[in-house]
């Protein structure tokens, strides 16, 4: 055996790794922090292109309508036909419209349409952008004095916070129409009944928390995966692993900042 | 009176962490003046280019531009994917603040130069290798810049569209009387087009002369690059 091969570490280092994963996760807000600062300035100066953002809104919030409807109905149908068993224990059944919808309009709308967006949106923007900088077309921008910001982001960030609360309003009215359907079949609750106990159960704040929710949740997800994609180095490797990092990073922020949210709006006093 | 410089690079130093690329290159690129940066692969041409156009900032020394009118013509053509030709090149008129008809007339001005007139609709992935080289000159020179620069503009292409490209460089430079660097290592590249040829070897300039001159050279660097041979002073820092 060679001296360079018993001297290769071959062992997990937990401590390094975690030392490592620590220092780029830091370096990693500071370039979102970074950039966001610098995309409000565009955003307050009107210094963006219109074209680019209905073009970006289409492309995020239009071709998500599909996907997120299909995961709202079916998290609908699951979550209404539980608690629709459990009150029908209780002879609570005239709550099932209540307790379904607070659990859509608070958690299951924002959430469902966050994820769904991280999903599809966060991994082909970063994508997008690592592979337009691997191909050197960020440097063209450049060199062309277009700021990459301005042009790239600033148009995603805004087609991102209104395409949200879109999509999560939506995700929240399919996933109603499914616990609708649900509760009728399950415990032959008039929809009436259902919708009578939706209106005395959702308070004004319940909407100002949800799309709350949804403008955190679109911050997340296009400064995270605009951040990523156009700190990319290397090659195409580099762009598979860009995608990976987003959808992780975005996914795992989305759940702390929405239990953060509700922790602050809804803490018992 | 000799004619003031268009660029001046003043002993330029450029390191990637523990690997220093550029080690103190000087030189001048005059107006209407085609100079040739020629070096096997790695030794530093295209950071050179990076520097100029402010792409990486330089450890130590400087560039000094008499113009900020620049244009890049990047070696795997960097047209943005997701816009047509028009949009393209109307994104390197952005900042000039003219109107939808006046950006169309320089754009078709332009296209007419590279003989893509035909192709001002069409997407980069419609267009052949060759023609998106030519429509990354046409963007290049869009905004009739006082300095242009090559990286690379014939790798990858066949022998005929090579020498096209060629054809359209020499034509561009008369016609624009622009300073330019030419960044290749392609032999018909470097013979064709350019005046004078500047050779780096390890980060730093090793010969500097014509064409001609280098052809004939009997600088060990220069007769190695210029006949392609594995003897020579540039094989131990090549292996």
């Amino acid at each position: 055996m060679t001296s360079a091969l018993k001297n290769r570490k071959t062992w997990f280092n937990p401590w390094l790794f975690f030392e490592e994963q620590v220092t780029v996760g830091i370096e990693l807000i500071g370039q979102v922090i970074r950039m966001w600062i610098a995309t409000m300035g565009y955003i307050v100066r009107g210094d963006f292109d219109h074209i680019e953002t209905w073009r970006q809104a289409y492309m995020i919030g239009v071709k998500s309508f599909v996907v997120v409807a299909i995961t709202a109905l079916f998290t609908g149908f699951a979550m209404s036909l539980q608690i629709s068993r459990e009150l029908v224990l209780f002879g609570a059944d005239t709550a099932i419209g209540g307790v379904v919808s607070l659990a859509l309009i608070r958690e299951i709308g924002p959430i469902t349409a966050g994820v769904m967006v991280a999903g599809r949106v966060g991994s082909s923007v970063a994508a997008e952008l690592a592979t337009m900088v691997v191909t050197e077309q960020i440097d063209a921008l450049k060199v062309m004095r277009v700021s990459p910001i301005q042009f790239l982001v600033v148009p995603r960030y805004i087609a991102g916070l209104v395409m949200m609360s879109v999509l999560s309003v939506y995700a929240m009215a399919i996933g109603l129409v499914a616990g609708v359907y649900i509760a009728g079949v399950a415990a032959n609750l008039p929809a009436a009944t259902f919708l009578d106990s939706v209106k005395q159960t959702i308070l004004d704040r319940d909407f100002l928390t949800h799309f709350l929710k949804s403008e955190i949740n679109a911050t997340i997800v296009i400064m995270f995966s605009c951040a990523i994609g156009l700190n990319t180095r290397g090659g195409a490797e580099d762009v598979g692993i860009a995608t990976t990092r987003t959808v992780v990073w975005t996914m795992t922020l989305i759940f702390v900042f929405n239990y953060i949210v509700t922790s602050l709006t809804y803490a018992p006093r | 009176m000799p004619l003031p410089p268009m660029l001046e690079i003043v002993n330029l130093h450029k390191s990637f962490g523990e690997r220093q690329i550029l080690k103190g290159i000087s030189f001048k690129v005059y107006k209407g003046d085609m100079l040739g940066l020629i070096g096997p692969s790695g030794c530093g041409k295209s950071t050179i280019l990076k520097l100029i156009c402010d792409l990486l900032t330089p450890d130590e020394g400087e560039v000094v531009r008499w113009s900020d009118d620049i244009g890049l013509v990047f070696q795997g053509s960097a047209l943005l994917n997701s816009f047509t030709v028009r949009e393209n090149l109307r994104l390197a008129l952005r900042r000039r603040k003219l109107s939808n008809d006046q950006m169309d007339g320089i754009i078709i001005e332009k296209l007419r130069l590279v003989g893509l007139t035909d192709y001002i609709d069409a997407y980069p992935t419609q267009l052949s290798g060759g023609q998106q080289k030519r429509t990354s000159f046409a963007r290049a020179i869009v905004n009739d810049p006082k300095i242009i620069l090559y990286d690379e503009p014939t790798t990858g292409l066949d022998p005929v569209m090579s020498t096209v490209i060629e054809d359209y460089m020499i034509e561009l430079s008369q016609q624009l009387d622009a300073a330019c660097i030419v960044v290749t290592h392609q032999y018909s590249t470097w013979t064709r087009t350019t005046d004078r040829i500047l050779l780096m070897h390890d980060g730093t300039s090793v010969w500097e002369g014509t064409p001609d001159e280098a052809v004939n050279s009997e600088n060990p660097y220069m007769k190695q690059f210029a006949h392609a041979t594995r003897e020579g002073p540039m094989m131990s820092t090549l292996l």
